[in-house]
């Protein structure tokens, strides 16, 4: 059986529990599964380091990336994320802070799904949180494993 | 002449003779400065005196040429009239030859048989057909120079013979004849002397003026001959650039005076210009001189002959060495400023991004504290969390804002048409679904269109019809107007509205950054829009300005191209 799990690549104690609570407050139940940097990032999607025993069974259902990480870049992840073939297919969200033009073109450009700006007023982000679970993890039909 | 009726005759003739060779001497000399007219004058005078005909025959070189004719009877004349300009050589020239050789020749009454044996047949033929009864040649002489022949012919029987008086007088003539002609010539000589002189004087002094065009010209100036292309001619500021006098540049080729590199680079541009006959354009090339290198703008121009073929090259350079530098210099201010602009931008880049995190953490948080907190507060508890969220949420606006400021400041200007209409439309669209209850009447004219940058436009309508619309928020019968109109013979636009106004006494406040002319509580808003605008419409070289009066609304005016006026 499969565990649909959403990854949260935040550096931020702050914007993690906030968006763990805009999870909960939107009724997403899938399990989040939160790396603190860049370089853990890709020790999780590729299984090495602490995450060298990560569960088979669990299947990345989206996830939501920052850009701006420690150790490795948040659009670093995501270049080596589309270079692996196992991990190439999997919905990426980039959720930042930043909504400079040339973030927004490089994040496409290097191939996320999607793009949203986290907004400052807590209301409007549960609601943008609830509409990226609704489509990722409800609407949007993913690739086959 | 022998009895006494003819001798007084004689006298009469003498005295007559004498006055004749003193005036006709006198017209002579006064006739110099015209040899032509001297001539004829010759002719003239001698026939006059001594009727029918008189020939002036003058040497030159190894001939004889006729030079005038002149004739008492008319129709005699124009008989002999196409001798003029004839030419004989001394050595076929007969009977004016003997004379010139060996003095007078008188025949008073010709013999044809004796004559044929001394002229040509087809002269005897003409002496004949003019029925030529006498004649007499004397040299033209002067100071033991002989420069030519008078002949004197008598025709038929209408004047008496030619006799020893008649021989004497043209001898005088031809004496003073002579000396009129020698003295025309040398007045000639001097004449054309002076021509000379005067023309030579107008050449140097062309060139000397072309001399000190080249010398003075503030470029270098060089010429190379085309088949060695060594050099034939430097000027001043050529001598001052390459350190060189053109005593010891002249003769010299570039392989003598500049490194072989160089050199070879020099002399193929040379050549360059002269196969193709045309003028070689060379915008930079370094040279070596004593300040050190040198660049150059030269232009290589050949100079061909008649025929067109180059004979020389001209060079012209003008020294860039200082310009070049300018522009290193520039582009090193530009890089800086280019260093800077990207430090503003991941200034900007932080500000977007770091100042809005614990924003967020303020407002995520006092909202969950309400949440789940909020039924062990008070009102006045509940009411400080929500104004710490209002606040929160203020300045994540200001940021906005003033990185929207910065982009426009920084962001290049891509001009291009702007369908000011369509846009204004997008944006009250946006606004009216922000707000659905409220009730505006909108006036957009149609077709209104700009060149100017599309994202800068949609930036700079958003904040004046955002405007308009916050202003007339507390306004019954609410009207926002976009429309066109012409300023200073520059297409100029304006947003209208009819809200809360501005007293014309702030208007220099409206556009700078934070300044505000209605309290936050009333009118909410940063402060920083309608500077964006301004700065926008600086961007495009336009301006903006507005007028309005309190509680009677508002039109904001601007132009989006530099005004003339």
């Amino acid at each position: 059986m499969h565990d649909r799990v959403i990854v949260l690549v935040e550096d931020n104690a702050n914007d993690e529990e906030l968006t763990l609570r805009a999870f909960r407050k939107s009724n997403i139940v899938n399990r989040v599964v939160v790396v603190r940097d860049g370089a853990e990032a890709l020790d999780y999607f590729f299984c090495r380091g602490p995450h060298a025993n990560r569960p088979a069974g669990e299947v990345v259902q989206v996830v939501l990336l920052d850009l701006k990480l420690p150790k490795v870049d948040g659009l670093d992840v995501l270049r080596a994320l589309r270079a692996d073939e196992r991990t190439r297919l999997i919905p990426i969200v980039i959720l930042t802070s930043s909504a400079e033009d040339q973030d927004l073109l490089r994040g496409y450009g290097l191939g996320a799904n999607s793009y949203v700006r986290k907004p400052v007023d807590f209301t409007q982000f549960v609601e943008a949180v609830r509409q990226l679970g609704l489509y990722w993890l409800v609407i949007n039909q993913a690739a086959p494993v | 002449m022998a009895d006494d009726g003819t001798s007084s005759a004689l006298v009469k003739r003498l005295r007559d003779g004498l006055r004749l060779v003193s005036t006709v001497a006198q017209a002579f000399a006064e006739n110099t400065s015209d040899y032509r007219r001297l001539l004829a004058a010759i002719a003239y005078s001698i026939a006059d005196a001594i009727p029918d005909t008189c020939i002036v025959l003058l040497k030159s070189g190894d001939t004889i040429t006729v030079v005038a004719i002149d004739d008492a009877q008319p129709d005699a004349e124009t008989r002999f009239r196409h001798m003029v300009d004839r030419s004989t050589p001394m050595a076929e020239a007969g009977i004016s030859g003997r004379v010139l050789a060996g003095g007078p020749l008188f025949m008073p009454r010709i013999d044809y048989g004796a004559l044929a044996t001394h002229m040509a047949p087809s002269a005897v033929d003409l002496l004949k057909a003019a029925d030529t009864t006498g004649m007499l040649v004397v040299p033209l002489a002067s100071g033991g120079e002989l420069i030519g022949v008078v002949w004197v012919l008598r025709h038929g029987a209408q004047h008496p013979p030619l006799d020893e008086l008649d021989l004497e007088i043209v001898k005088d003539l031809a004496n003073h004849a002579a000396l009129a002609i020698l003295n025309a010539r040398l007045f000639q000589r001097l004449e054309r002397s002076e021509q000379l002189r005067a023309a030579e004087e107008r050449a140097v002094q062309a060139s000397s003026l072309l001399d000190a065009i080249i010398e003075n010209i503030p470029d270098m100036v060089f010429v190379k001959d085309a088949d060695r292309l060594a050099f034939v001619r430097l000027n001043r500021a050529g001598e001052q650039l390459l350190g060189l006098s053109r005593g010891q540049l002249i003769g010299k080729t570039d392989f003598d005076l500049f490194p072989a590199s160089q050199a070879e680079f020099f002399v193929a541009k040379d050549r360059e210009a002269l196969a193709a006959t045309e003028v070689v354009d060379i915008t930079e090339e370094p040279i070596q001189t004593p300040q050190g290198t040198r660049w150059l703008h030269t232009k290589k121009v050949p100079l061909c002959d008649a025929a067109g073929v180059p004979r020389y090259l001209l060079g012209i350079s003008h020294d860039i060495t200082e310009r070049k530098h300018a522009i290193a210099e520039l582009s090193a201010a530009k890089s800086i400023a280019e260093d800077a602009n990207r430090e503003l931008e991941s200034f900007s880049y932080s500000v977007a991004h770091d100042l809005r995190t614990p924003l967020r953490a303020i407002d995520g948080f006092s909202l969950a504290l309400a949440e789940d907190y909020g039924d062990r507060l008070d009102p006045e508890g509940r009411r400080y969390l929500a104004r710490v969220r209002e606040a929160a949420q203020r300045m994540a606006e200001l940021i906005d804002d003033l990185l929207t400021l910065s982009r426009v400041t920084r962001s290049e200007l891509r001009r291009d048409r702007v369908d000011l209409s369509a846009v204004a439309h997008t944006v009250l669209g946006a606004l009216q679904r922000l707000e659905p209850d409220r009730r505006v009447e909108t006036v957009i004219a149609a077709g209104l269109s700009a060149d100017a940058d599309p994202q800068l436009a949609a930036i700079l309508l958003d904040n004046l019809l955002g405007n308009a619309w916050k202003f007339t928020a507390k306004t019954a019968a609410a009207r926002i107007e976009l429309g066109q109109t012409t300023v200073d013979g520059v297409v100029a636009w304006f947003v209208r509205d009819n809200g809360a106004g501005f007293d014309m006494a702030y208007r220099d406040k409206l556009f700078g950054v934070f300044q505000r002319l209605h309290p936050e509580a009333e009118f909410p808003g940063t402060g920083i829009g309608l500077a964006t605008v301004a700065r926008i419409t600086q961007r495009h070289r336009g301006r903006i300005w507005a007028d309005g009066r309190p509680g009677e609304g508002a039109t904001f005016y601007f132009t989006l191209t530099e005004s003339h006026a």
